[in-house]
């Protein structure tokens, strides 16, 4: 009798600690009383999170009482990571953004109105342009890291190599760059081509500007033509025909790799490829190489259809416990000098203009090369850039398969315009 | 009278406790099964018939969802690339696997060690490292292409390419050849010798003893690898997804369904979609297992 009790006793003490174990495993975080925790997500290569790490330090130096974990990837799997974290209501505290995707998360009420915490975030100093990227249906929703234009990037020394001259992008067009594209591709040793690929959804916003139309419309219904389209890529199918650009296959296995070294421009094998100002950075570290930046073809002709933008956007979690700590620290990273002198141009050249007078002595070569050519075209760009509206974040993935599609000649420029426009709207009509 | 009846109430007594202690170490698995796998089960059968984005609550659509799968051309594309992969991957997986399994068979020595090292690939392939691995092995300057510039053949991007990636993604599963090969090795080991001797006393070649011995002895064996293999090949996801950079390209060559199942559900947040999506899977492998067993009949032999 005595000894099946204490069994039985015993077996009970066994299966609450199993339990109590596992209900102990679920709720380790909170707690009153120690510092708020902070979680911190943004995209980018390796000098970019060490970086932004010296930010979060020098923060929680001023703010011991608030903690932040950072945490990165790369621009692909940032996404798919967000979106699965977000899914299961743990998104971060404080959550990089860019492009249509604030207001596709801002729409979903996925993101913090920040109305709410404007006594610690304070916009007044931030450039109005690069704010209403992050303002939706008159609610703020983010804000801007810094600015950015989608430009050619082009490396000098592939040039010379090949003996063909850098163009003068006030006044080149279409068929100078595939001409000059063409030519590199020619003279270069094998493996060397004249530009990277250039379809991308900026590259058809920017194409489809120069006439007038861009990738949507202000009340968020697709603005780019079929014809528009077509001839882009009736342009694409002929620079790879012509060798000025990889053979499809290469062009598709880039795609899967976005990081900045990873880049035919990064790895010096490329002329010219399309990218993102703030990339000049990273590009020229990888490369080794002196790149420029330069004006795109054809701005001359019509319309211009370059535009200065949010290169990234802060935005707060809807579901935060913490709005205020994080409003705090969204307040470091764009308003604080100590912060911009860390950043530099890294993330754009920084939005709020106090922080940028501040910057400027600080930039190196590289980072002024940024500024300067900000600088030289703001006056030249045209309007602010329509905002994909919800769903539009898909344009990029239906792009990138239509453009397999296309080089690997599966499908004519003209039909899979046809199915751009088709798959876009049906994207954004939900 | 008392003296029976006190005993039964001890005794019953005895196994009710028994069993309070038994639902008592089980709870925690019961409680596992339950929230972490029935509960959601049902959850997406509810989830099936609404719109849900995740971030509101979702709401009833009725068949909306399963009439949207007629007209999804993308779900058309991702349908015929899994049954491509299934159907050839599956036999190419078990032909390997039988094959080696019959060469470990002839006593080898060692045999233990050959056991392991076939079956490695098995705990690997499914992992994310080996998917990156495959990216490389397959990419335009990886050693398939190494090795074929060796004998001045110029290769393409394997990865890369709509006519090759799946192909890709097909070598990767056959390589998995372990599970099965163990599997057919303990079926091998069954069959008694006597069969042999009897038949090699009658004439009987070693192709002939094959087919008319090993190859009927073990049908169910191989009913069985097929029903599991197969069930597998409908569920894989990591590999395409890595290979393909979570895209299913290059041009949905390699969208398997699954993939295209995590796209809706967390890339366009259409969770009741892939909701539907997910039991339509479930039909096709539960209706694809249901004509495997049917025609087993014909042609699985189960002794005696």
């Amino acid at each position: 009798m005595r000894v099946r009790s204490i069994r039985t006793r015993l077996t009970t003490v066994a299966v609450s600690a199993t339990l109590l174990l596992s209900v102990a495993a679920c709720g380790d975080s909170g707690g009153d009383g120690g510092p708020v925790e902070l979680r911190f997500s943004w995209w980018g290569n390796n000098d970019r999170a060490q970086a932004t790490q010296k930010v979060i330090d020098a923060f929680q130096a001023q703010h011991p009482d608030i903690k932040v974990s950072g945490s990165s990837a790369d621009f692909n799997a940032y996404f798919d990571k967000l979106a699965t974290e977000v899914a299961a209501g743990d998104a971060p505290d404080v959550i990089t953004l860019g492009g249509a995707y604030p207001r596709e998360y801002g729409d979903r009420g996925a993101l913090l109105d920040l109305a709410r915490v404007r006594n610690e975030l304070k916009t007044d100093k931030i450039d109005a342009a690069a704010l209403g990227n992050g303002n939706f249906e008159n609610k703020q929703y983010g804000v801007p890291t810094g600015v950015n234009t989608f430009a050619l990037v082009v490396n000098p020394a592939v040039f010379a190599k090949a003996g063909v001259p850098l163009p003068d992008d006030s006044t080149w067009t279409w068929d100078d760059f595939a001409r000059i594209a063409r030519d590199i591709s020619a003279k270069s040793p094998k493996g060397t081509y004249g530009v990277a690929d250039p379809s991308s959804a900026d590259m058809f916003d920017l194409y489809s500007r120069q006439r007038g139309e861009g990738l949507y419309t202000p009340d968020g219904k697709v603005a780019i033509s079929r014809n528009t389209i077509t001839e882009w890529w009736t342009m694409t199918v002929g620079l790879r025909n012509s060798g000025a650009t990889p053979p499809a296959s290469v062009t598709t296995e880039l795609e899967g790799q976005p990081a900045p070294e990873q880049t035919l421009m990064g790895r010096g094998l490329a002329g010219m490829q399309f990218d993102w100002s703030n990339q000049l950075g990273a590009l020229r570290k990888a490369s080794g190489q002196p790149l420029e930046l330069l004006r795109a073809p054809g701005e001359s002709g019509q319309k211009p259809g370059m535009w200065l933008q949010a290169s990234q956007i802060y935005t707060i979690n809807a579901r935060t416990e913490h709005p205020k700590e994080a409003a705090t620290f969204v307040d470091f990273l764009v308003n604080s000098p100590e912060a911009g002198k860390i950043i530099l141009t890294d993330r754009g050249i920084p939005a709020n203009s106090e922080v940028l007078t501040s910057v400027v002595p600080a930039l190196n070569p590289d980072q002024s090369a940024q500024a300067t050519f900000i600088e030289k075209v703001t006056p030249q760009v045209g309007p602010p850039l329509v905002i994909g509206p919800t769903g539009s974040t898909d344009t990029r993935l239906i792009l990138q398969r239509l453009n397999a599609e296309v080089l690997f000649d599966r499908k004519s420029p003209a039909d899979a315009a046809d199915e751009f426009v088709k798959q876009v709207e049906a994207a954004i009509g939900k | 009278m008392s003296d029976r009846t006190g005993s039964r109430t001890i005794r019953s007594g005895l196994r009710r406790r028994e069993s309070r202690v038994a639902y008592g170490f089980l709870a925690p698995w019961i409680v596992g099964m339950v929230v972490f796998t029935i509960g959601p089960i049902l959850a997406s059968l509810y989830l099936s018939f609404t719109d849900y984005t995740l971030l509101s609550p979702p709401e009833w659509r009725g068949l909306e969802n399963y009439q949207r799968m007629l007209a999804d051309s993308r779900l058309h594309k991702s349908l015929l690339v899994t049954f491509q992969y299934v159907f050839v991957s599956v036999p190419v997986q078990l032909a390997l696997a039988l094959g080696l399994a019959m060469l470990l068979n002839r006593g080898v020595r060692g045999l233990p060690i050959y056991r392991s090292v076939y079956y490695l690939p098995s705990l690997l392939a499914g992992s994310v490292s080996i998917a990156i691995l495959w990216r490389q092995i397959f990419g335009s300057e990886g050693l398939v292409n190494q090795l074929l510039a060796k004998v001045g053949v110029e290769g393409v991007s394997w990865v890369s390419h709509p006519d090759f990636a799946l192909g890709t993604l097909v070598v990767l599963n056959a390589w998995t050849f372990g599970a099965p090969m163990v599997i057919f090795l303990a079926g091998l080991r069954q069959i008694p010798s006597m069969y042999y001797e009897a038949a090699s006393v009658d004439g009987a070649g070693a192709v002939s003893q094959f087919f008319r011995i090993t190859i009927p002895l073990l049908t169910p064996i191989i009913f069985f690898n097929l029903i599991l293999q197969m069930i597998g090949a409908f569920q894989s996801f990591t590999q395409a997804f890595v290979v393909s950079g979570g895209s299913g390209g290059p041009a949905d060559s390699t969208l398997l369904y699954t993939l295209y199942l995590y796209e809706r559900g967390f890339g366009s947040f259409e969770m009741g979609y892939a909701s539907a999506l997910a039991w339509t899977l479930l039909v096709i492998i539960a209706v694809l297992t249901g004509v495997n067993f049917l025609f087993a009949k014909r042609w699985v032999f189960y002794g005696d």
